[in-house]
């Protein structure tokens, strides 16, 4: 079973690749998509749990 | 005159009965939709994106709504029956049953509605592609 983090890498993944099918019509294009998104979607949430972490005690 | 005029009518209907098909099919199996659609390479992301999340909503004890429930629950249901034969094979993939007292089964939650949502947008897209095939031939 996978930990949370690997958990929300395989979320980040997984919805990446759908919403670059989705929107994009190029190989290209896609595969710009996907990377900026899988990067946006884990700089989001390592960022948001930084922002937490002094909260968390 | 008339037969411009026909055209111009079956253009803007579409083909319904095939977008109607790869919409069902889409929904009862994610991706077949486009397969029937021969777009094969989105029928496969598609599926894959799904299934990955669907089965490892699963397998971390998610929570499947039913129908009944409150508006909250009802939505819940909406989305997790957006995943077609995930929804209705949650059982065999995870006989176990849902597990939301630790955080993995909270994150299986949004991960299989997450499929859910995700797959309707799908089924919207083939049928609009069923819709188009129609116009352009």
């Amino acid at each position: 079973m996978p930990n949370h983090f690997e958990a929300m890498v395989i979320f980040a993944l997984a919805v990446s690749v759908a919403f670059a099918l989705l929107s994009k019509q190029s190989t290209r294009e896609r595969a710009v998509y996907f990377l900026w998104a899988f990067l946006g979607f884990m700089a989001v949430a390592i960022g948001i749990g930084w922002l937490m972490y002094p909260f968390s005690r | 005159m008339a037969e411009t005029e026909k055209h111009a009518e079956s253009t803007a209907k579409g083909n319904q009965p095939l977008a109607i098909f790869a919409a069902v099919a889409g929904w009862l199996v994610p991706g077949l939709g486009h397969l029937l659609l021969g777009k094969w390479g989105k029928a496969i992301g598609y599926f894959l994106a799904v299934a990955v999340l669907a089965v490892l909503g699963l397998r971390m004890r998610g929570d499947v709504f039913i129908s009944g429930g409150d508006a909250f629950g009802m939505l819940g249901f909406l989305a997790d029956l957006g995943a077609g034969a995930f929804y209705f094979f949650a059982h065999a993939i995870n006989a176990a049953g849902p597990d939301v007292s630790r955080a993995a089964g909270d994150y299986g939650t949004r991960l299989i509605a997450t499929a859910g949502v995700l797959n309707l947008l799908f089924v919207l897209e083939a049928y609009q592609l069923g819709l188009h095939r129609e116009a352009r031939s």
